[in-house]
């Protein structure tokens, strides 16, 4: 055996041991998962949400809502936020100098004035132009200097009068208890310091004044795959990870977290693509060296739902974003790897992401191409080769369908038996192609990764109902709040009352 | 190749039973809901039954234990919801002589805990005085939802040993556990006024158990606890603690006695703010004339949040209170006056002028002047749709002529100063 032939043998076996290591991985989450899920329903039936809806001493909330050009969906949304079942929150939305007509459209809407209100000058923030207020309705809009999501989070956080924040995508669509449902694990236990919430796709779905009325799979078979992969993410992953208290991600559509801790840890990354997996991370480590006993948490209720991508294009650029987010994340904090002061953190959680999330876009493009290679030369064991593609593809049509199954066992928000066989359908056919796809625009992720890109790209929203037509009315800039001195502990210990 | 072969055999065997297993899943729970459906549809007329002519009916007598707890129970916790007087007690009855008590009082011993916790619910609803002591053995329990689902038994079950059981954990170190105390002694009503206030009174407690009294205060406050004004006076009076001195203000505010006022205008003049912003609050809640002079006063207070809660209490004090909102109309300040015209719109005193604004005479007058003050004061945004939904064509002819003037005044003003200038909100 020369040594071609010997290295193609290592190769090949390596890739093996990986996938099933990889395999094995999942397999763990999975059996995790299950078990979460079965005691969270378990316990679901003593939930007392209704109690929890009419308490007088249930924590408030302050939902932020970043918006950067939102023209298409911002007033159905903020009408369907004011609308969620909680005794008491408010809704803060952020403006980040949008160039369309969102700010406007807010104003006039709900018939906002200039407020003097402080925002508390917490963390590190681009300027604010003017704070806007409502008379009648739990909604403060903050107007500033355009910063990016992360940015506008922080304001948002600095502005938050209540001790629980709730940070949303603008055009998401939440159930009337989405809050109570994910604010619950932040009221039961002080150690929980964060919760992340499964996001659902929405395509396909019949939407009423903002909340989903009828659940049903799309047309497009790029939605559907998205389904698929949001199952196997959400309600295996994070779900099996969450178990483990070694999450190392709350997605940014929707999470909670008590803003303590995220002043603590100095807000959002501004410069971060994946500001929601660097955040998460940054909340473990500081919990770990200071030695503090925590959780972060994850519900499994579907209560979430978001419009997924529905076309390739838009959709590499949205992998393409979250791949690189996921290595600065993994890169800011390798301190965390394979190092036991972290935990499951740093001993399962950030070796999984570094092994298999990371690299295993170049693993299995250097597999394709020693494969190829191989047996361009003749050094190639054909049924090896074999066994190896059963066992990357097999396995994973086995974890999609089991997905889809822990979906309808512990969850059944697809009622139709034709959403679920049709789901079936894009599990299996998820792997023959739609993954490999994937596959190569997150190795392409680290091309531009490398070449330090740190563009969002374009998401472009249909949204849920028509754009109004409204002109630009250009703001004056001379407008500007004074940033108020920062107290370390809380000034507004009863804000629920003062309202 | 015979590897590869059985790999994939393994592989599609194990795919192809998953998805059966999805179809057996889904299958399986259509069936359940259907027989679950057949249940009710049988139990529901025996239960009306039951309640009409108090024999025992058949088809419950048939059930067994598991059967009794997973249908009956919740169509009787259903029923009593609805139901008071002798159908309440006839059906509670009912869980006794059907033996449904002996499994829940069997099942708070039970290991596992999601038994103990059905058997606290149900005892909270079914159980009455008797099932206290059983249940409040779980306050103590490992499991967070175990203990929650115990006190919030105890607040169903309402006696006074059932509030005695609950009130010790009112001042425990987790926050969590007295907010869900708090909660469930709101819930028991007025036989928690007096463990609360003799917590409140216990001088030895209150520096190092300030977080217990100031739920106490909390709580009294939310059941307007009559009694409790006197210690309430005295907290918010002399207490150490800011947030005491808070709580016990709005408590007053809440109860809202007019005896009280005074303390509460003494509030006024706290050096900390969420003690003058609360009393804001209270004085707004009491709706007394009397308090406008200071709530005027404190509508230009240093701390936003005590102008804010000033302004908004204005307005809840009555005509005089109205008139002091709109004199904020002229102040210096242009937030003030933005954040008065928000709340004359939002409660509807702005419109209320606005109907009368053809009226002759100081009415009539009054309302021309508010509406100017509005008008300059904030941009005429609202009150122009306003003026698309009158019906009244003098008003509205009206009311476009004051708007039309204050912005002929507002261009004049533009033009000398800065022509691009333009206001928002």
């Amino acid at each position: 055996m020369n040594a071609a032939e010997w290295f193609v043998m290592a190769w090949n076996y390596s890739l093996l041991v990986y996938i099933l290591f990889l395999n094995a991985f999942m397999l763990l989450l999975y059996v995790c998962a299950v078990f979460a899920i079965r005691h969270h329903n378990q316990r679901e039936i003593f939930l007392g949400l209704s109690d929890l809806a009419l308490s007088n001493h249930t924590t408030p909330v302050s939902v932020i809502v970043p918006a950067y050009c939102e023209e298409a969906t911002i007033l159905s949304s903020v009408k369907s936020f004011l609308s969620l079942r909680y005794p008491v929150f408010e809704i803060v939305v952020v403006n980040d100098g949008s160039r369309d007509s969102t700010l406007t459209l807010l104003v006039d809407e709900f018939n906002l004035f200039e407020s003097d209100q402080p925002v508390r000058n917490q963390l590190r923030t681009k300027p604010i132009r003017a704070v806007y207020a409502s008379a009648s309705e739990p909604l403060i809009v903050i107007d500033k200097v355009n910063g990016g999501k992360a940015d506008a989070l922080n304001v948002g956080i600095c502005a938050a009068s209540y001790p629980l924040v709730c940070c949303i995508d603008a055009d998401i669509i939440l159930d009337s208890d989405a809050l109570l449902r994910l604010a619950r694990p932040l009221v039961e236990s002080e150690e929980v310091v964060a919760v992340g919430g499964i996001v659902r796709v929405a395509n396909g779905c019949e939407v009423e004044a903002g909340r989903i009325s009828k659940i049903a799979t799309p047309r497009s078979p790029v939605a559907n795959l998205q389904i698929v992969e949001y199952l196997r993410a959400f309600l295996v992953g994070r779900t099996g990870w969450a178990a483990l208290n070694a999450l190392l991600i709350i997605s940014g559509a929707f999470g909670m977290f008590r803003r303590q801790t995220l002043i603590d840890v100095g807000g959002y990354a501004s410069d971060s693509v994946g500001e929601d997996m660097e955040i998460v991370a940054r909340i473990h480590r500081q919990k770990k060296e200071h030695g503090e006993p925590y959780k972060i948490t994850f519900i499994p209720d579907p209560v979430s739902w978001t419009e997924a991508p529905a076309t390739l294009r838009v959709l590499r650029r949205q992998r393409d974003r979250w791949h690189r987010g996921l290595m600065d994340t993994l890169i800011r904090h390798r301190k965390m790897l394979l190092n036991p002061r972290y935990g499951t953190v740093g001993m399962l959680a950030m070796p999984y992401y570094f092994l298999f999330e990371f690299a295993g876009p170049i693993v299995e493009i250097l597999g394709y191409v020693v494969l190829v290679t191989s047996y361009s030369l003749g050094f190639l064991d054909f049924w090896f080769a074999v066994v190896i593609a059963m066992a990357a593809i097999g396995l994973g049509v086995l974890l999609s369908v089991a997905a889809i199954l822990l979906e309808e066992m512990r969850l059944n928000r697809y009622p139709r038996w034709y959403d679920i066989m049709k789901l079936t359908f894009y599990a299996i056919s998820e792997n023959f192609g739609y993954r490999q796809l994937s596959t190569f625009w997150r190795a392409w992720a680290i091309v531009s990764f490398l070449r330090k890109s740190k563009a969002w790209g374009d998401m472009e929203r249909k949204g849920f109902q028509p754009p109004p037509p409204a002109p630009l009315i250009p703001l004056n800039p001379a407008l500007s709040v004074k940033p108020v001195v920062p107290r370390r502990d809380n000034p507004f210990p009863f804000l629920s009352d003062l309202r | 190749m015979i590897i590869a072969y059985w790999t994939l055999v393994a592989l599609v065997a194990q795919t192809a039973l998953i998805v059966l297993v999805i179809v057996r899943v889904k299958a399986g729970r259509r069936l359940k809901e259907a027989w679950h459906e057949e249940y009710y549809r049988r139990l529901r007329p025996a239960l009306d039954r039951y309640l009409d002519t108090q024999e025992p009916q058949r088809e419950i007598s048939r059930l067994r234990g598991w059967q009794k707890d997973r249908f009956l129970a919740p169509l009787i916790v259903d029923r009593l919801m609805l139901l008071t007087g002798a159908e309440r007690e006839d059906i509670i009855r009912l869980a006794h002589d059907s033996g449904l008590i002996d499994i829940y009082l069997r099942a708070v011993s039970s290991s596992r805990r999601w038994r103990r916790a059905r058997g606290a619910e149900y005892l909270g609803y079914l159980g009455g005085a008797d099932a206290a002591y059983p249940v409040s053995a779980l306050l103590s329990d490992d499991n967070e939802t175990v203990r929650a689902v115990a006190a919030r038994a105890l607040a169903r079950i309402g006696t006074k040993e059932a509030v005695g059981m609950l009130f010790p954990k009112l001042d425990a170190a987790s926050e969590i556990t007295r907010l869900r105390v708090a909660e469930n002694l709101e819930r028991v009503g007025h036989l928690a006024v007096e463990p609360l206030l003799a917590l409140l009174k216990d001088v030895d407690l209150r520096e190092t158990h300030e977080a217990g009294i100031v739920m106490a205060a909390k709580v009294l406050g939310n059941l307007h606890a009559e009694d409790a004004r006197k210690v309430l006076r005295t907290a918010a009076i002399d207490s150490a603690s800011v947030n005491v001195r808070a709580q016990a203000t709005l408590a007053l505010g809440k109860i809202g006695n007019p005896e009280d006022l005074l303390i509460v205008i003494d509030r006024t003049h706290d050096p900390e703010w969420c003690v003058r912003g609360q009393a804001a609050n209270a004085l707004g809640m009491m709706g007394d004339a009397s308090a406008i002079p200071s709530l005027r006063a404190l509508a230009s207070d240093r701390s936003w949040w005590v102008r804010r809660n000033a302004t908004f209490s204005l307005a809840k004090t009555g005509p005089a209170g109205e008139a002091a909102l709109v004199s904020l109309l002229e102040t210096g300040d242009r937030f003030a006056r933005r954040r008065a015209v928000a709340t004359m719109e939002a409660l509807g005193i702005t419109r209320r002028a606005v109907r009368n604004l053809s009226k002759p005479g100081p009415s009539g007058n009054r309302s021309r002047e508010i509406v100017g003050n509005v008008c300059r004061a904030l941009d005429s945004r609202y009150l122009k749709n306003l003026s698309k939904t009158l019906d009244d064509d003098e008003n509205r002819a009206v009311l476009r002529g004051i708007i039309d003037a204050e912005n002929a005044e507002d261009q004049k003003v533009v033009n000398l100063h800065n022509p691009s200038a333009r206001r928002l909100g």
